[in-house]
């Protein structure tokens, strides 16, 4: 059976749980990372030497970076609908899946972690700002995308929308104020009441 | 003919050079971005809301995201050679090409700028040094990945190996100290007989 190493709140992890559930994928999931440690032994950095999660095993070929993960699985398990067939529709789940892990997720960041993982009189009011303000001009991009379009890449949902999805559960549902963005709001209210997407993320909440 | 939007000097704009040039593709590409600007026009917004180069059009279709474009004309034009067939494979080139978004570029910026694009007086050495060393130990874990194969993803050259490749023409080529990393350095070697690459990768920093 697929082995995930990684614990249920970090959303690299969460992207390959929630397609595993998606596409009917058996897996074990393993507390790997964060409060659980175990990320810096000398086992886990020979199987990724990166040092963080998730790390995926099938059978005896290993994978790590989130994104390649769900890549490798869903090229496997879903051709034709999470991984488009059509190149160009498979490229523009790529670009913001790329997007993603190169603008979304570092910018997020200081605010995510600001609010969720640092003690009330550690915080830092100006990076937990200005990290918002920035989060809130992607979200603007992202939002300006899905005014003519269900998904990130066409009318179906498709690989390209778990990772600003899994993000996007954050920005909708931290402590702060949050510009209107109706495209983005409609697209993320319609992932969340996917039951795979409620599990795995939603019912996980922000931790 | 397939237009490429993004000045040759950068990093993201010579992936998509050299992968063209891979795949023997012809392109027109025009100098946007950086010295040039022109990346924050609207013309240039409505086709890459994110502002940053390159932009990729192919007929009516426009992509951006740099390894998204490179994904794109390996899948389109180079199935079974840039573009695995064999998932495993595939993924492990992918792999390499998100961390080089993920955790490479980030730490290897601080070297690259401090030294190529800030004026001497201008340098925060100690910040450039640090970040050394942390670039250092990341080209540490791709030596180790590159110990029992030729490329990136394995026997053969992929799309994996683009993104790393044109990092190692920096770390080879900064005035910087450099541990010895053999078979990071074999593999550079390897790359460095590629035309499309001596093309559009092995040229002056800037």
């Amino acid at each position: 059976m697929l082995r995930i190493l990684g614990r249920a709140t970090s959303s690299n992890v969460q992207k390959v749980v929630w397609l595993c559930e998606e596409v009917g994928i058996p897996y074990e999931r393993e507390d790997i990372g964060g409060p659980f440690g175990g990320n810096d032994r000398p086992e886990y950095l020979a199987l990724n030497p990166n040092g963080r999660v998730p790390t995926l095993i099938d059978g005896d070929f290993v994978i790590w970076e989130s994104n390649a993960c769900v890549q490798y699985l869903a090229s496997g398990h879903a051709a034709g609908s999470w991984y488009p067939d059509d190149l160009q529709a498979r490229a523009r789940a790529v670009q913001w899946m790329d997007w993603s892990l190169g603008s979304l997720a570092p910018t997020h960041v200081p605010a995510f972690q600001g609010l969720i993982r640092t003690p009330p009189a550690e915080r830092n009011p100006d990076a937990i700002a200005r990290s918002r303000d920035a989060w809130s001009k992607l979200m603007a991009m992202l939002d300006a995308h899905l005014a003519d379009r269900a998904y990130i890449a066409g009318e179906s949902i498709t690989m390209g929308d778990m990772p600003p999805a899994v993000l996007s559960f954050r920005w909708f549902n931290l402590d702060f104020e949050r510009e209107d963005y109706p495209n983005a709001k409609r697209w993320y209210d319609t992932i969340a009441r996917r039951p795979a997407f409620a599990r795995h993320v939603v019912d996980i909440g922000l931790a | 003919m397939l237009r490429i939007l993004g000045r040759d000097t950068s990093s993201n704009v010579q992936k998509v050079l050299w992968a063209a040039g891979e795949l023997g593709l012809e392109f027109e590409r025009e100098d946007i971005g950086g010295k040039f600007g022109g990346n924050d026009t609207p013309e240039y917004l409505a086709l890459n809301p994110n502002g940053y180069v390159p932009t990729l059009i192919d007929g009516d279709y426009t992509l951006w995201e740099s390894n998204a474009i490179v994904r794109y004309l390996a899948a389109t034009h180079g199935a079974g050679t840039l573009w695995p067939e064999d998932a495993r494979i595939r993924g492990g080139a992918e792999r390499w090409m998100d961390w080089q978004i993920a955790t490479l570029s980030p730490t290897m910026v601080t070297v690259f700028r401090g030294l190529v694009r800030t004026p001497p007086e201008d340098r925060d050495m100690a910040r450039i040094a640090a970040a050394r060393d942390r670039t250092a130990r990341l080209f540490a874990m791709l030596d180790a990945a590159l110990a029992g194969s030729d490329f990136v993803a394995g026997r053969d050259f992929t799309m994996g190996d683009i993104p790393v490749g044109i990092a190692a023409y920096r770390w080879y080529h900064l005035d910087i100290e450099r541990e010895d990393f053999r078979n990071l350095e074999r593999w550079y070697r390897r790359l460095a007989e590629r035309p499309a690459y001596r093309e559009h990768i092995m040229k002056p920093l800037a």
